[in-house]
């Protein structure tokens, strides 16, 4: 069984001290099971200025088994005539691009969230190892193979690739909300619709469109 | 199987029954030599399991002076080597050894007892301090909280390394406290983490592996020297002790692998059907094209393009489809080419293949016959007593049949492309297959020429042509075994010896057959009757150990004192008597389980 006394006070601990560490671990939905872990791009690294999100998925034997952690995916839509009852294409794009991490599905490869998880560690230690890992990645022990390549043998392209991504993606997800209410209903949403459901969601644009669907 | 199983010393290869027969019937020194040694692998079975085991924890204990759990989870690490661990604790010292295996041996156990409650990081509750457990590193935590985590290290099948919460603690947690905390309230844990630690000595040991039946003979095989060996588990399967697939020399294990996937799903007969039609673009029909231009139709009328497979008008000339263009067809062609004569390549080694094993099916009613015969050759009144040659003569047979029709597959991968093209040129190959094939031949020639003279009706003949039989199958069986030897000296030396890669090594050639595993087995003290103990008592003594209690019971009278070690482990006295069947090896299973 979840042991949800030890997540809420995790969630408690985790808040207080919110502002020095940059890192945030807030509830997804109620039963606590679904988290949304930010983290700020390491100073001094290509992802500096970005904010990246993480989806968290507590196992049942949490903390005995590790949390499931996997950088959040933005999903575009492709509609043909604005109709989304006919959905033609759906994309998915990661906001990271970095050898340990999956460019397809933000999966992470890091051995604290698999092997070398101990019940001691909490959810903001587990994601000050993914911070640590986008600081200094390993390439030697990959998640994705094209990212590591280039990492070894481009190095110069590896970190422009990398910082366009967080310019282009980590950094959107804090645009203003006026944005994303644009965004959506330019997809066919009401308005007032939109904007109560971004209200509800926290301005989380995917969960709002998600809700809208 | 009971009966079986009783039989089963009967036909041991060093029982001194049949190397007197041997020494009698074939005056081979190579007999003599191949079976000196003795059996080098051995049955463990259920119940001999912990003896086995013990006797390498033992061992451990002894030379490192350490307790049970610590050897085990020593031995662990080291999959069940006492050698190579031994080597590492002369190399490096003791303090490596603990240090890489994860064993703390350092007593933490102070000043818990000042504060009265503790707070536990893990579930971040305050705890009263009796409620909590140090390991040896000295990481304490609630004991609820451990025992969360051994259900889920058990469950995901962690039982033999369960390491300490704290995180970067490389300790393996103590073997008598998960005991101790999970048998208060989760019996059935503990009771599944003791099978764990038992079983690993099967599943970690690099010498020791289950036996591949199905249904399961709860059986596991240990061979003592080289791995690379094909044993007979008590209860009658015979296979390859490194790929557990049935026993396949002259084959090498990789060879066995791609040859049993080939025949399974006849790959060439399909592919020559992917290359011979093709689907219709409107129905989906097979569409078999036999000559002419590249423009078929189908019975339902669309014609389509047969490089392509794409829809297309009639209008054609011969080299061309009007309003359609693709250039495929001088590719297709060739790869129709290939298939078809892969496929004649396949079909004329499997053929070779299956006649052997059919013919070694056949063969094996065989022995229902020759034993009708031999009974009423023995009512006869004649001065001809023994007639173990025919027995001998029928394992010869089913021997070299095995070994030659494993020979066609091996042939069709030595001398193929798709594992040695680039390893010896094509008049290299063309020297070592004629090589080969030479020996082979011989072979067939003469166990074809066993398998005829075998089927003679000799129980009607006279004592002198009986002689006259009886040396003729004395020799063919002692050439037979001759060339069989030689085939797999040519094919160690001169075919796979000289590949670059040594990934293909094949099992030893047994002149004796595939050696069938004796038999390890516990029992108490000395006592020779001891076989017979009671279950309860065996099982309590196997409980005893694996908890690391001495065994003291409250035994029978007469039965002897147990040991300081509970169980001990020794080779069970071998059961005398003679009777049973009279074959020693080589039946396959169905026909060992027929009888
Ligand atoms: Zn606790
Ligand atoms: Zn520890
Ligand atoms: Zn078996
Ligand atoms: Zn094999
Ligand atoms: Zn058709
Ligand atoms: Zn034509
Ligand atoms: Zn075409």
């Amino acid at each position: 069984m979840l042991d949800f006394a030890r997540v809420q006070k995790e969630l408690v601990e985790c808040s207080k001290d919110a502002e020095g560490s940059g890192i945030k671990v807030s509830p997804k939905s109620d039963n606590l099971v679904l988290l949304i872990g930010t983290i700020p791009g390491p100073v001094g690294t290509p992802y500096e200025g970005g904010i990246f999100q993480i989806d968290i998925t507590l196992p049942d034997g949490y903390p005995f088994e590790p949390p499931k952690m996997q950088f959040k995916t933005k999903v575009c839509l492709f509609s043909s005539d604005h109709c989304l009852s006919e959905l033609v294409a759906v994309m998915v794009w990661i906001f990271v691009w970095h050898p340990n991490i999956s460019s397809q599905s933000g999966a992470i490869c890091l051995d604290i969230l698999k092997d070398q998880w101990s019940p001691a560690l909490t959810l903001k230690t587990a994601l000050l190892s993914v911070q640590a890992l986008l600081s200094a990645p390993q390439p030697d022990d990959p998640q994705d193979a094209v990212v590591a390549q280039q990492y070894l043998k481009d190095y110069q392209t590896f970190v422009n690739t990398a910082r366009y991504w967080t310019e282009s993606f980590a950094k959107e997800s804090t645009r203003g909300i006026e944005d994303k209410v644009q965004k959506l209903v330019e997809m066919g949403f009401p308005e007032a619709q939109v904007r109560s459901v971004l209200e509800a969601v926290g301005g989380d644009e995917n969960l709002a469109l998600e809700r809208l669907l | 199987m009971e009966d079986y199983a009783t039989s089963d010393d009967d036909f041991h290869y060093s029982s001194d029954q049949e190397d007197s027969v041997d020494a009698y019937e074939n005056d081979d020194q190579d007999y003599a030599l191949l079976s000196s040694k003795g059996p080098t692998t051995q049955v463990i079975t259920k119940e001999s399991l912990l003896a086995a085991q013990r006797e390498d924890l033992r061992r451990v204990m002894d030379m490192l002076s350490v307790k049970e759990q610590h050897a085990r989870t020593l031995l662990i690490f080291h999959r069940w080597d006492v050698e190579k661990l031994f080597a590492v604790y002369v190399d490096k010292g003791i303090s490596f050894l603990f240090a890489e295996a994860g064993v703390s041996v350092d007593e933490h156990r102070e000043s818990d007892s000042v504060a009265s409650a503790v707070m536990c990081l893990i579930c971040m509750e305050d705890v009263p301090s009796n409620e909590l457990t140090r390991m040896d590193c000295g990481h304490g935590f609630c004991n609820s909280c451990w025992i969360e985590h051994f259900i889920v290290k058990i469950n995901e099948g962690q039982s033999k390394r369960i390491r300490c919460m704290a995180h970067k603690c490389n300790s393996i947690c103590d073997e008598a406290v998960v005991r101790t905390l999970l048998s208060r309230q989760h019996p059935d844990m503990a009771e599944k983490y003791e099978r764990f630690l038992l079983e690993s000595y099967i599943e970690d040991n690099k010498r020791v592996k289950w036996c591949p039946s199905t249904p399961h003979c709860g059986n596991a095989i240990r061979v003592d020297e080289d791995e690379l060996c094909e044993v007979e588990c008590s209860c009658g399967v015979q296979f390859c002790f490194k790929c557990l697939s049935e026993a396949h020399s002259p084959c090498s294990c990789l060879m066995w692998e791609l040859w049993a996937k080939k025949c399974r799903d006849e790959s060439e007969t399909v592919n020559w059907i992917t290359v011979h039609t093709k689907p219709c673009p409107k129905c989906h029909k097979p569409v078999e094209k036999n000559g002419g231009c590249n423009l078929v139709s189908c019975i339902c009328g669309q014609a389509f393009c047969w490089l392509c497979g794409g829809a297309t008008g009639r209008e054609h000339t011969w080299s061309s489809i009007a309003g359609h263009s693709c250039g495929r067809y001088k590719e297709q062609e060739k790869t129709a080419e290939r298939a078809k004569r892969d496929l004649y390549r396949y079909m004329h080694y499997h053929n070779r293949y299956k006649a052997h094993t059919d013919s070694f099916k056949i063969e094996s009613k065989l022995k229902e016959t020759i034993q009708g015969k031999v009974a009423i050759s023995e009512e006869k009144d004649s001065t001809l007593r023994d007639y173990s040659w025919v027995n001998n003569g029928l394992s010869r047979l089913f021997r070299s049949r095995r070994v030659l029709s494993y020979s066609y597959a091996f042939a069709f991968y030595m001398f193929g492309d798709e594992l040695f093209k680039d390893e010896m040129t094509e008049a290299q190959r063309e020297i070592k297959q004629n090589l080969f094939e030479d020996q082979q031949q011989q072979l067939e020639a003469n166990v074809e020429k066993l398998s005829k003279i075998l089927e003679e009706p000799f129980e009607t003949f006279s004592d002198d042509k009986v002689m006259e039989i009886r040396m003729q199958i004395i020799n063919l069986s002692t050439v037979i075994d001759k060339l069989c030897q030689k085939m797999y000296e040519c094919i160690e030396n001169d075919l796979l010896g000289s590949l670059h890669h040594g990934i293909h090594s094949i099992a030893p050639y047994k002149s004796k057959g595939i050696e069938r595993a004796s038999e390890l087995s516990v029992c108490w003290g000395n006592n020779v009757n001891d076989t017979e103990m009671l279950l309860s008592e065996k099982d309590y003594c196997i409980y005893a150990a694996s908890v690391g209690v001495t065994a003291e019971l409250d035994r029978p009278s007469g039965s002897g004192s147990s040991d300081d070690s509970g169980c001990s482990s020794r080779k069970r006295a071998r059961k005398e008597g003679l009777g049973g069947g009279f074959f020693d090896l080589n039946l396959p299973a169905e026909f060992v389980d027929r009888n």
